[in-house]
């Protein structure tokens, strides 16, 4: 892959990489044919984000390189504090880089970033990486039931009120307003902490779309990266989302780049229950191709698992009434649920943790050009796997 | 003033005998080789040179000449001793380290010569200190033996683009590598570190290369460690002069202007790691 950033470009391209920073401490870069995507995803796998830049958005944009006509394009990981330095100074770099060359070389394992700055000075960083299976998060975003389209600094503008140490915030959507506020972990000092409240009207918004009242909570400082760069490109964000527990997307798009963060929201009996009654799942209800779900792998096979369990080579698949789901606790969380379903999994350490406030980890499978065995492990860079001690006929759900 | 009435009757007693209006024409360029506590000052009718060594690698030299004192009187053709240099800069920024608009520290330092403590006085808004810091033997210099005429290669640069380089240098990597060629790429900066290769290359025909003489490719490796103090002096200057010998000695001079827009210079010296072959 080589491709070609000119002038202005190279700082956007770096914020994009800043706001990647803010979720994981990997960085996937992955040439496709409908431009390069830059993914990141947090250790908890509850935030991932999507930069995906469009052809259009370089000089020059070439998948093969001249040597390795036939050969299949690379897709590398490479690590968040190799690359972030590159483009920390954004300043330095709107003043002095004409022109960044990014090509991958197989053969030597590097991803090389050409800068070509002003006054005939040239900077050239080889980077080691990893070879890697992709990696993305499939969310139906279409499907979500509440939708909002809002200006540019409007979010950007109302979490500037958190402060910087606040880790999760609730969104709540009714017809009549969207609020805004932090989130504290019940009952911990409740009456201690600085409660701030924020509400908007369904006019502030570009576009409102609500199919169900619902309450979400979900980490900030992950949104801070996307809302910034959304900021600086006067940009407006869209926001999918449905009902507590299920992921939330936040989404800019223009023409030459779209660029995507999900984020798993609690599913926190405390919030408001959603006001449309859940439909209880049917154990053995045939799947619906049109439901949403965030794609899960986790169970492809793995243990040789009745085959009962999506293939996930399918996309968006609802693995609802899977018989994989089954301790007691995330059933109750699933009569909850509305049709979007998540594989819910205990966090490893939660012996104490109620059910209410468990945190759904998005899974993520990692996909293949190819179909490979079900049971070749190394093929897949499954990046939610369950723990090796799980006991292989034990048809319960995995826990990281 | 208070400063010169004191020591009117004193002054036969020293052997040396500098001041400057304004102190932070010293304090500023002595913080550019404040990598270690102890400095050697030599004083001779020229001026003021102030070594600092590491390892026996590294030699880093401030010159403030004559000129730039408003008096420099010297009693000795040479007047050499060792100070500790944080106590020293200490005390030179004991009214506080950090400028004030039209507010200048005036110094004076006098030295009676061997045995003798050096005598700071130092005078702020009307109120005076008097610091005394004890004087050591000065330790046997190192003499790189770096001449004018066994330099193969040498280019001066503007301190601006080296600036950006070295703060962006990947501290991860246990050498700096120094390139010059004829040819492509002309000048180069590498750093191997635990991520992969930097290489910042510099064109001979880039605006910010003043001079570009280079008779031989040669590529040399320093130690990291060494050089990175050297980003203090570079931060200080307006260009920078890069030179290596037949041995693959490097010399770094950066040529320094102060408050008053006077000009000083500050020298690093250093050792190459080992000989390498073009990679």
């Amino acid at each position: 892959m080589n491709c070609v950033i000119e002038g202005n470009c190279v700082k956007v391209f770096g914020k994009a990489i800043h706001a990647l920073s803010r979720i994981g401490d990997d960085l996937w870069l992955d040439p496709m044919v409908k431009g390069l995507a830059l993914r990141s995803v947090n250790s908890a796998q509850s935030a991932y984000a999507c930069f995906l830049f469009s052809p259009l958005f370089f000089h020059h944009y070439r998948l093969e390189s001249e040597s390795e006509m036939v050969r299949e394009t690379i897709r590398c990981k490479l690590l968040m504090k190799s690359i972030l330095p590159l483009f920390r100074g954004l300043t330095s770099i709107e003043r002095n880089v004409e022109r960044c060359e990014i090509s991958v070389s197989a053969p030597c394992d590097r991803v090389i970033f050409q800068f070509y700055c002003r006054h005939g000075i040239t900077k050239t960083h080889n980077i080691r990486f990893q070879e890697s299976e992709a990696l993305q998060a499939v969310f139906a975003s279409h499907l979500c039931p509440n939708v909002l389209k809002a200006p540019a600094r409007l979010l950007g503008d109302m979490v500037l009120h958190f402060p910087v140490f606040q880790e999760e915030i609730t969104l709540s959507m009714t017809s009549l307003s969207v609020s805004l506020r932090n989130y504290c972990e019940g009952g911990k000092g409740h009456m201690k902490v600085m409660h701030t409240e924020m509400s908007l009207h369904p006019e502030e918004f570009d576009s409102f779309q609500i199919g169900m009242d619902s309450d979400i909570t979900f980490c900030l400082k992950e949104l801070r990266g996307l809302l910034a760069f959304a900021e600086s490109h006067c940009l407006p964000v869209s926001v999918h989302f449905g009902a507590a527990g299920q992921p939330v997307c936040f989404s800019v798009e223009d023409m030459l780049l779209e660029a995507s963060v999900v984020l798993a929201t609690l599913t926190d009996c405390e919030s408001r229950a959603p006001s449309q009654p859940a439909e209880p799942p049917a154990p053995s209800s045939p799947r619906c191709a049109d439901e949403a779900s965030v794609h899960s792998g986790v169970c492809e096979g793995r243990s040789g698992l009745p085959g009962a369990f999506p293939d996930v080579t399918e996309v968006v698949m609802s693995s609802q009434g899977s018989p994989m789901a089954s301790p007691a606790d995330l059933r109750h969380l699933l009569e909850h649920n509305s049709p979007y379903r998540l594989l819910q999994e205990e966090p490893a350490d939660a012996s104490g943790t109620p059910a209410s406030s468990t945190v759904c980890s998005l899974l993520f499978k990692a996909l293949s050009s190819e179909p490979d065995d079900d049971d070749d492990d190394d093929a897949r860079a499954v990046l939610a796997c369950y723990s090796d001690d799980e006991a292989p006929d034990r048809p319960m759900s995995p826990s990281l | 003033m208070p400063l010169s009435t004191q020591s009117q009757g004193d002054d036969d007693q020293y052997i040396l005998v500098a001041s400057m209006d304004n102190g932070r024409n010293l304090s500023n360029i002595l913080k550019a080789i404040t990598f270690k506590d102890h400095a050697v000052f030599t004083a001779t009718p020229n001026g003021l040179k102030v070594t600092v060594e590491d390892c026996k690698c590294l030699q880093a030299n401030a010159f403030i000449q004559a000129e730039i004192f408003q008096e420099f009187t010297i009693r000795e053709d040479l007047v050499a001793f060792q100070i500790n240099l944080a106590v020293l800069l200490d005390c030179l920024n004991i009214f506080g380290g950090s400028p004030v608009a039209g507010v200048s520290t005036a110094l004076r330092m006098c030295y009676r010569g061997y045995g003798y403590p050096l005598t700071l006085f130092l005078e702020e808004g009307g109120v005076v200190t008097v610091c005394k810091i004890n004087t050591e033997e000065p330790e046997e210099l190192i003499d790189f033996e770096f001449c004018s005429t066994n330099v193969t290669n040498k280019v001066i640069l503007q301190s601006e683009s080296l600036k950006e380089a070295f703060s962006e240098l990947d501290m991860t990597s246990e050498v700096l590598q120094i390139t010059m060629t004829p040819s492509q790429p002309y000048f180069r900066l590498s750093t191997f570190g635990n991520s992969g290769n930097a290489h910042y290359d510099y064109s001979k025909d880039s605006d910010m290369m003043e001079l570009f003489r280079c008779t031989k490719t040669q590529t040399n490796r320093y130690k990291m460690s060494l050089l990175k103090p050297s980003t203090k002096a570079l931060a200080l200057s307006s260009k920078v002069s890069v030179r290596t010998d037949n041995r693959g000695f490097l010399s770094l001079q950066y040529l320094v202007r102060n408050d008053d827009g006077q000009i000083c210079f500050v020298e690093y010296y250093c050792c190459p790691d080992e000989e390498v072959e073009e990679e």
